[in-house]
This record gives C-alpha cells, structure tokens and sequence, in this order.
C-alpha cells in the first residue's frame, strides 16, 4: 500500500478496511476507493453494476462460499474506484448465505460508499433494506432505480424529501437507458472524499425496556472496543441472537473496526481479544431474555413500519385518475355476483371452443405431413440408401414416428391455448376468476388461484405444473401440482371422444348418439374435477397438513394486452418449452415400442410376451394386457396411447392387413374401422368405459412427472404425485368392473 | 376369470389389512418400528421432564403422578423410579416424592430445550394447527441429537422462548424462572400482557385457543371470584372457570397503563370504507405473519375495502396503491382503528 492514513482525522483519506477486505478476497492494489453495490433482487442491479464499470469487470465467488460475485472498476474525477457487486437481498437480518456475504463486506470491509440500488416503484419494500444498509454505515448513496417505469406508471418520487429523510444522497436513475449516471457518479465521489457527509437516519421507536438493555449493551461494547462505530447495531445485534456477531467479538475481529485501529492487516495487533469479551457476550445473554418473546418480530416490524413511512412521504401516485374508475367500474362487474360467475364460465367456454375448432385443420395439416407423407418419404429413403429393415424400423418407425406423432396432436392446441390464456391473463382478468373462485378452493384447503393452473391443465399438464408457480403458499402450491393431473389435458381429450362415440355413443339411437358420447366425456371431465377437489380436501388435512401456508393474491391493474409480446411470451415459454420435453421423451419411448413389437423371444415378440403376462391383471380391472402395456411403454405422452393399443391389438390378435406393419404407430381415418378392431381384440362396454376412466386417473405421463420434479426438487413428492392417481385409477377400475360384472 | 365377489372380498381383506398394518402412528408397522427405536430413551426423557414440569409448577411428581405421565402400571413406576435413582437422576424427597439429581437437572432441561425448540419451528415454519405443535414436538424430541438442536436454533435465530412463552434453556442449561403470575391473580381493573399460555393438559388448551388467546395480547380484568374470571382481549369478553384461567400466566404493566383500543378487525370493513392499520394479531405468525408484512400491512397503513368475490370468498383491500385479495381469517388477524377523516375514503 503506498498511503498511510493516520487515525487523525482525514476526511478525504478513503475509510475502508484495507486488511478484512483481502480477507473478503478484494485487493485493493490499484485502486483509490471501493464501493459496495447492494440492493433487492430485480431492481436493475446488475444493469447499474454493468453501466458503471462497463467491461472492465470479471466475476468470481466469495471465500468459501458458493455465492457467485462480480468486481470491476470505473474512474471518476482522477481517482480510481473499485465496484463490488453484493448479493441481491431483501434484508441484513435473518441468516441465509447471501445475506451474510452482503452484511460481512459492509460490517468488515468497511466500503468507502456503499450504492443501495432500489425499484422506485416499490419503494416501501426497497427502504426496508436501506435502513438496514444505514445500521451498519454511514457513508451510502441510494439509487433509485427504474424510475423510467415509476413514471409510466403515474409514481412521483420527491428524491430531495427521500434524501432529507434518509440523511444521505438519493439518485433517481433509469440505468437501462444510462440515464442518472452521471450523477451516480458524482455522488458516489462525494461521499467517498467526504464532500458529502452522510447523517444517516437509524430507525428509533424502541420499547423503554429495549432502549435501557441497549444503552447498557452498547456501553458494554463500547468499553471492550472504544473507538467502535455504531455500538448500539452491534448491541442490537447480540440482543438478538446473532451468533455471527457475537464470534467476532471472541476472535476480536471486531476490534479491527474500531476508528483508531490501525488499517493495516497486522498480524496480531488488530485481533487482540479484548478482556471483557467473555463478561460482554454473558452480559448480552442475560439481557436477552429481559426483551420479550417477540424481539426480533419487533424489529423486523419497526423496520417495515418506517420504511413505509418514509415511502409514503416521498411518493405521489398520480395521473391514473380516469384509469383506475375504469377498472373499479370493470371490478365491481366481473366480480358481481350475477355476473361474475357466468360472466367467467363464458370466457372459458369461448377459450376451450375457440381452441378445439382452431386446431381441427393444423392438426390435420400437421398430421398429414409429417405422419403420412414425411414417414413414408423417411422410410422410402431409408430404402433408396440400402439401411437395414432394423434400422429403418427403429428410427422411421420408432423414434422419427412417436415423435411426429407427438408434435402434430400436441403443437396446434397448444400454439392456439396458451396465447389465448396468457393474454386473458396479461389482462389481468385471471386473477379475477381466483379471486372469485377462491371460496370453493378454501373450504377444499386449496388456492384460488389453482382454478389457473387447473384450466392450464386442460392444455397440458406439464404447463399448468410449471404455472403453478403463481401460487406462493408452499402447501397450496403443492396440492396444485399433485392433483394438476386430474385435469383431463389435451392429449387425452382425442381417447375419451373417440372410445365415447365408439362404445357409449353406440348405446343411443344415431340421432343421439353424438349428444349422448359428448355427455360421457363433460362427464369425465367434471369427475376430474370432482377428483380434484376432493383430492386437495383429503391431502390439505392429511400429508400435506404440516406445509406452511399463506394466502395472498394481487389483483393487478388492468392494462390492454400486448399481444405481440404475449404471443412471442406465451409460443417460446409455454408451447416450445413443453413440446420440447414432450419430444425429448418421445423418442425413447418410440424405440422401445417398436423394439419391444420388433424383438423376438422364444417365437414371440416382447410385446405379446407381455401382453400376454398383463393379461390376468387387465383382466381384473376390466380393461386388457394392451391396454396396460400401451400405457407402460406410452408413458412419454397420452398423444400415442390409442395408436399404441391399436398396434398392439392387431399384433397380438394376429391381424393381417390392418395397420402400417409390426410396431408401427397406426390410427384408422373412421370410427367404425377403429371399432371393428378393439371388438375383434375383445373390447366391451366395460372396456370403453374402464378405459375413459383409467385414460383420466392414472400416472401423469413422463413429460409431466420430470416438470414436477423440477418444480418441486423432491423425489418424495414426485412419486408422491405419480402413484397417488396411478392407485386411485386401479382402484376405481377395479371397482366398477367387479361391481359391473356382480350386477350384469 | 375370477368371481367379481370374491375379487371384491379378496380387494376388500388386502385394504384391511393393508389399514391395519400402515396407518399413520396406530398402525402395527408403526408401532413395533417406535418400540424398537424408542425403547427405554423416550420413557427416560418422558419421566425426566415429568419432573422438571412438577419443580416448575411447584408440584412434586410422585409414583402415582409419573405412572399417569408415562401411561404405565404403578408397579412399572416404582420399578422404573428405581432404576432411574440408580442413574442418579433423581432422588427421594420428602413425602413420597421425587426430585431431580444435578445430572437429572441438566439432562431433563436438554430436553425441554429440544422441545420447545421444536414447538417454536412448528409455530414458525410449519402449517401445523397449534393444537397439534405439543404432540409432534413430543414425538421429534426424542429423536434430535445435540448438533441438530443446535443447527435448529441457529436456523431459528436463537429464540428465548416458545410459542406458548416459555422460556427456552440455552445450550448451557441457563433458563429463567417461568414468567408472570397467573391469571386468576391478577387484580380487577388492572391491564396486563398474556406472557404465557400452558399447553398441558390438552382439552385446557383447546379451549384457551378457542378463545383466542395468545402470548402478547394485552387483557383487563372486570371480574375475579372463585367461580369464574371474566376479562376483556381484543375487543372481546371473555369468561373463564379458574382453573382454566390459572393456566394464562400474565405480566401486569404499569399501575396506570390504559388499555388501547378496543380495536376493530380488518374482516369489520364492508367494501367502500377504510381503515387504519394498528397491529398484527400474536395469533399471526411465521410465513403468515412475513407475508401480510410483505404487503405493506404494517401500523400506519391505510387500508380500504373495495370488493368482495362472487363466490363469497375473499375480499380485495387497497393497500398502498396495490389491490389485494385477503381470507377472512386473515383478514381476522388485523387490527384497525377508523380515523374520522378517512370517512368516505
């Protein structure tokens, strides 16, 4: 180090701790000042952090932690500034990893300014980690960022009241346009020469019976460390509990904060223990138990408390006058109680109508193309360049055809849904229908905003399992994605009307027959619904009972839809993302079932080997071995679960002449023709009926099982979620076939 | 095929059996797992904060008393006391009760630490129903070593007390005398803090939650005799029998502190009216109690019902410019005050 700054008083001289900053890994060789960067996650910190030091930065972690950070360095004014960038936190109180990295480099490193970056726009939430920031320094400069959107949405900031009230700088910056920087800057430099001297504002309030253990407590501290800034944060501190604190003082890491502690990294001379340490931490200990229950409950609050009076001081919502009797006026309707209801189911129907008309021709397209021409045109060419029957078969059959098969009865419902809901939803009118629905879901232990993600099922189940993400209550949320399944998805729609009109429809006269299968299907539907709520009742009180739970739900501002960006939002993030994983498992599952119709053992194929020994079972729930087998090897996606049945049929039942050949996914162009093949294969009502039931309870498909285990990281819950409606299914199948065949 | 009768009896016999054998807690699986598991740990720790609870409560366990906390025969007691005085946990006192030994002492409070420990993380962390944190407390506490204590402490923040206001012995075994005088003590008129709600016996704790009350409510006393206690809590009377009401402990505040409010709740407001936000309810904790701060529902804040739900569930409150549906129970939680210039606003 070339300076040396006496403990004499040098306002100019830079104020950080040049030996715990090595320690925290920031060499301060070349370098004039540091500054720390702190602030909530999501308030542009890292677009600050860029804008300041551009590309003279690199990133790394902190000592022997897992918590990534980045350093870089900007020059202001003929001096140099080295930029640490804190980890994103809401708070310097309770004790996860980040927060500790973040509190350590103010407390120790002793920054020369520490820059908090707040959201100008939720600004009450922003100063609770201001104020703490202010506890722990003197020296900080907050950045008020994103001020381009407070604008926009009608926010007024008074900076200069925000400034006066806080006792240091305040910078309304919109760092993504670079606008405020400047300024930034220049405050940052005046705080660091000390042309600026901060008198930060600590948040009072206190208890009497607090203030006195305090005063006693900061005493203390202050005769075992004279010299020590803020006495009463680190007594604040002990009081409540803070082990990481109350180490410090026993390894004397403390002392090397005191004002006339030398700055350098001397060996010994910093860290001497002082002699009262041991009385101070007994003293702190018995003092702790004179504060009351609630102590740092009380802190916390106090914290929240000014920190929403002083947002309420500074900010003017404006400007939104005529708006906002818009949405009152559209709130008091869609939530009355004539109309909201109808109003909500309306909407929905027009969804779900505008979705199933709109994919019948791209579906057909798709499915034309890529089954019928491009299987032919792949195998054809397999052919023309001389591959084996096996290697053809494996990759045109199998995997290329699972594959397509998935994508063209998934893509077009999908590509037309989730649009269709993510703009109902960018609206604002979907937390609405939470909003109205929420009283069912209560009283069945659920969130009303699981209605969402239920309707996201009707697309897909992997998507309305990422959605619930909406739902922030743990146990809520989790009873979402467990019984999400029983929302019968867009792949099964497909089974359930063609085994309808085959099987129940067939019971009616021909001019009922059509009413009469579409009733067996709403019937379906409604028994998932049924499922669900009953399922979350059950779970809410039983496995589930011990989740932590908290209800809320914003109902946010109606704002028009920005359909380009919901469209480009809702193609990328929704459709691509879960056909991508629907195809990712598609393709094994398409080599294993031609494998399985290809593979011979013993003059049998797999499949007929097993169907053979599935059998027996199928038998006693009413369904078959195909039927079991193809939801086994099918498991990636319920697309493919009719044309795997169909092939299996014909295999096992030695049916020459249907179908595309041995372990070919096939469907028929009519009803009739599929008919004739499930009765030759031994199908029955019961079967039809069994299987329209089975095809709604049973395992989520593979697709759907993988996004729950990323959602929720736990093995316990996704087999949790597997099995549950696998049993419920057998069980129910089970069920009606013996009570059918008792009666028939 | 096989008969669908019979499949349905089969069907019926293996749901039976499969009950008996796995039912949570009751079944036999359960049952022999605890009995190989337990053994003679959990009895020990059982007896050893049978006492420790008698010494508190200035109640000297006896035979008869320790053979009812652990469920035993009196002849397994005696048996069992024996054994214990072999340990040298405890000793013979006079009159035929027992005492803890120094080493009893410092183990009995190892375990009333990792019991009240868990009974705060249950508060804290957890949706269980506080009816149900005694119960599961009782059954994880047998089950924590030292350094898993420990490492819940410190992920707790190093709490002094438990839900009920207990005091927490810290690892060293220092623990306060339990605080404030009970409730039947209290003198009439005189306005004072619940400090401590007992969560033993059970049917006694229900009721007491029943009524809502919490550790760090304020109350007043109107009437206090030997047949009941009547006493006003959150805006509400309440009207105890003695020995329900001996098992509040209370810390009277100063002789001349008045009693704030009474206070409305937040549920009171019918859409169109508005609020002041005075305090969260003690009832209100852990994720519940984060969430509805995170809001901005915090003392100051002004708060105005705007609509209810169609379906008759949650209403939406403007809070700090934002619309937020809150329960009813939630919203149960909240105490406010109307000012007269918020009218109409």
């Amino acid at each position: 180090m070339s300076r040396e700054p006496s403990a004499a008083a040098c306002a100019a001289c830079p104020a950080h701790h040049v030996g715990n900053l090595v320690r925290l890994g920031v060499d301060m060789g070349e370098w004039d000042y540091v500054v720390g960067l702190a602030g909530n996650p999501n308030t542009g910190k890292s677009t600050v952090f860029n804008a300041l030091t551009g590309l003279r930065q690199h990133t790394g972690n902190w000592p022997g932690k897992t918590v990534t950070r980045a350093e870089g360095g900007f020059a202001y004014s003929g001096s140099r500034y080295k930029l640490v960038d804190l980890p994103g936190t809401y708070s310097l109180l309770s004790s996860s990893p980040d927060e500790e990295v973040a509190r350590d480099f103010i407390l120790f490193g002793r920054p020369d300014v520490t820059v908090v970056v707040v959201d100008a726009n939720r600004l009450e939430r922003n100063l609770n980690l201001v104020l703490q920031v202010l506890e722990i320094t003197d020296r900080a400069v907050v950045c008020l960022n994103l001020m381009d959107e407070a604008r926009r949405h009608g926010l007024a900031v008074d900076e200069r009241r925000l400034s006066r009230d806080l006792g240091v700088p305040v910078v309304p910056t919109a760092a993504r346009y670079g606008q405020g920087l400047a300024e930034l800057n220049r405050a940052i430099h005046e705080v660091a020469t000390g042309a600026y001297v901060c008198r930060p504002r600590r948040v009072g309030g206190r208890a009497p019976a607090l203030e006195r253990a305090v005063r006693r407590l900061a005493g203390e501290v202050g005769r075992a460390f004279p010299g020590l800034p803020s006495t009463d944060w680190v007594a604040l501190r002990l009081l409540d509990g803070d082990r990481r604190i109350a180490e410090s003082i026993t390894t004397g890491e403390l002392g090397t904060l005191s004002r006339d502690a030398t700055v350098e990294p001397g060996p010994a001379l910093a860290r001497a223990v002082p002699a009262g340490a041991a009385d101070l931490l007994a003293e702190a200990s018995a003092l702790r138990w004179q504060v009351g229950p609630d102590f740092h409950q009380t802190l916390v609050e106090a914290v929240y408390t000014e920190a929403a009076s002083l947002a309420d001081r500074a900010v003017t919502r404006a400007g939104e006058r005529p708006r906002f009797d818009f949405d009152r006026t559209l709130d008091r309707l869609v939530t009355s109680r004539r109309f909201g209801i109808p109003l909500m189911v309306a909407m929905l129907a027009v969804v779900f109508w505008i979705t199933i008309a709109g994919a019948n021709v791209p579906s057909q397209l798709l499915s034309r193309l890529l089954i019928d021409d491009l299987h032919s045109w792949l195998g054809r060419a397999a052919a023309a360049i001389g591959a084996p029957w096996w290697l053809s078969g494996f990759l045109v059959d199998g995997v290329y055809l699972a594959t397509a098969w998935v994508v063209s009865v998934m893509l077009p419902p999908m590509a037309i849904f989730f649009p269709l809901f993510t703009l109902l939803e960018d609206f604002g009118y979907l937390p609405r229908v939470a909003f109205n629905l929420d009283g069912m879901f209560r009283r069945a232990g659920a969130h009303g905003k699981q209605a969402l993600t239920m309707a996201m099922g009707f697309g897909c189940n992997a998507a309305g399992v990422v959605a619930t993400r909406i739902v922030e209550s743990p146990r809520e949320r989790l009873i979402a994605i467990i019984t999400n399944n029983f929302s019968l998805c867009n792949g099964r729609w497909p089974t359930q009307i063609l085994i309808a009109s085959i099987f129940v429809g067939a019971l009616a006269p021909a001019y009922l027959a059509g009413a009469i299968s579409a009733l067996a299907v709403v019937a379906i539907t409604v028994l998932g619904v049924v499922l669900t709520f009953a399922t979350s009742f059950v779970l809410s009180r039983t496995v589930l009972r011990g989740e932590a739970s908290a209800f809320s739900l914003e109902l946010p501002p109606y704002r028009p839809p920005r359909v380009l960006q919901t469209l480009y939002t809702s193609v990328i993030d929704r459709t691509l993302f879960v056909l991508w994983r629907a195809v990712v498992f598609a393709m094994p599952a398409g080599a294993v079932i031609w494998l399985m119709a290809n593979v011979h053992v013993a003059d049998r194929s797999l499949a007929e080997h097993a169907v053979a020994a599935l059998d027996p079972v199928g038998a006693l729930l009413g369904l078959s071995g195909v039927i079991l087998l193809a939801y086994v090897i099918a498991i990636p996606a319920n697309e493919i679960v009719i044309p795997t049945v169909l092939m299996l049929t014909v295999l096992s039942a030695g049916m020459g002449g249907v179908g595309r050949g041995t372990g070919v996914l096939f469907e028929l162009d009519s009803a009739s023709e599929t008919a004739a093949v499930l009765r030759a294969g031994g199908w029955t009502l019961l079967t039809g009926v069994n299987l329209m039931l089975f095809s709604l309870v049973h395992n989520p498909c593979s697709t759907t099982i993988y996004t729950i285990w990323k959602e929720t990281r736990s093995a316990k819950w996704t087999a949790f979620a597997a099995l549950l409606p696998l049993g419920l299914g057998i069980a129910i199948c089970f069920l009606v076939a013996q009570v059918w065949r008792l009666l028939a | 095929m096989i008969d669908p009768g019979t499949a349905l009896a089969a069907a019926a016999a293996a749901a039976l059996l499969a009950a008996v054998l796995l039912w949570p807690d009751r079944g036999v699986v359960w049952r022999v797992s605890r009995s190989f598991r337990a053994g003679d740990r959990v009895a020990i720790e059982d007896a050893l904060k049978h006492l420790y609870d008698g010494e508190a409560r200035d109640v000297p366990a006896t035979l008869h008393s320790l053979a009812g906390a652990l469920g035993v025969s009196g002849d397994r007691a005696a048996s069992f006391v024996e054994r214990l005085e072999r340990l040298d946990l405890v000793e013979r006192a006079d009159a035929g009760t027992y005492r803890l030994t120094p080493q009893g002492r410092s183990d009995a409070l190892r375990v009333v630490r990792i019991h009240r420990l868990w009974e705060r993380y249950l508060s804290e962390e957890t949706g269980l129903d506080p009816a149900e944190w005694h119960r599961e407390a009782e059954r994880r506490e047998h089950r924590t070593t030292d350094a898993q204590a420990d490492a819940l402490a410190a992920r707790l923040g190093h709490p002094r007390f438990d839900p009920h206001g207990d005091p927490i012995p810290t690892a060293g075994g220092e623990i306060p005398p339990p605080p404030g005088v009970p409730l039947t003590e209290l003198p009439v008129g005189r306005v004072a803090e619940i400090v401590h709600v007992e969560d033993e016996p059970s049917a006694v704790y229900a009721q007491l939650l029943a009524e809502g009350l919490h550790p760090g409510m304020l109350l007043r006393v109107s009437e206090s005799d030997r047949r009941r206690v009547r006493f006003e809590a959150d805006a509400e009377e309440h009207v105890l029998a003695p020995v329900v009401a001996a098992n509040l402990s209370v810390s009277p505040l100063a002789e001349d502190a008045p009693m704030p409010g009474p206070f409305e709740r937040l549920s009171g407001l019918d859409p169109g009216e508005s609020a002041r936000v005075v305090a969260l309810s003690p009832a209100c904790r852990g994720l519940e109690r984060r969430r509805l701060l995170d809001l901005g529902i915090v003392p100051g804040t002004l708060v105005a019902a705007e609509l209810r739900s169609a379906g008759g569930g949650p209403t939406a409150y403007r809070i700090r410019g934002a619309l937020i549906a809150l329960r009813r129970e939630q919203a149960d939680l909240v105490q406010v005050e109307r000012g007269s210039e918020e009218a109409g606003a």
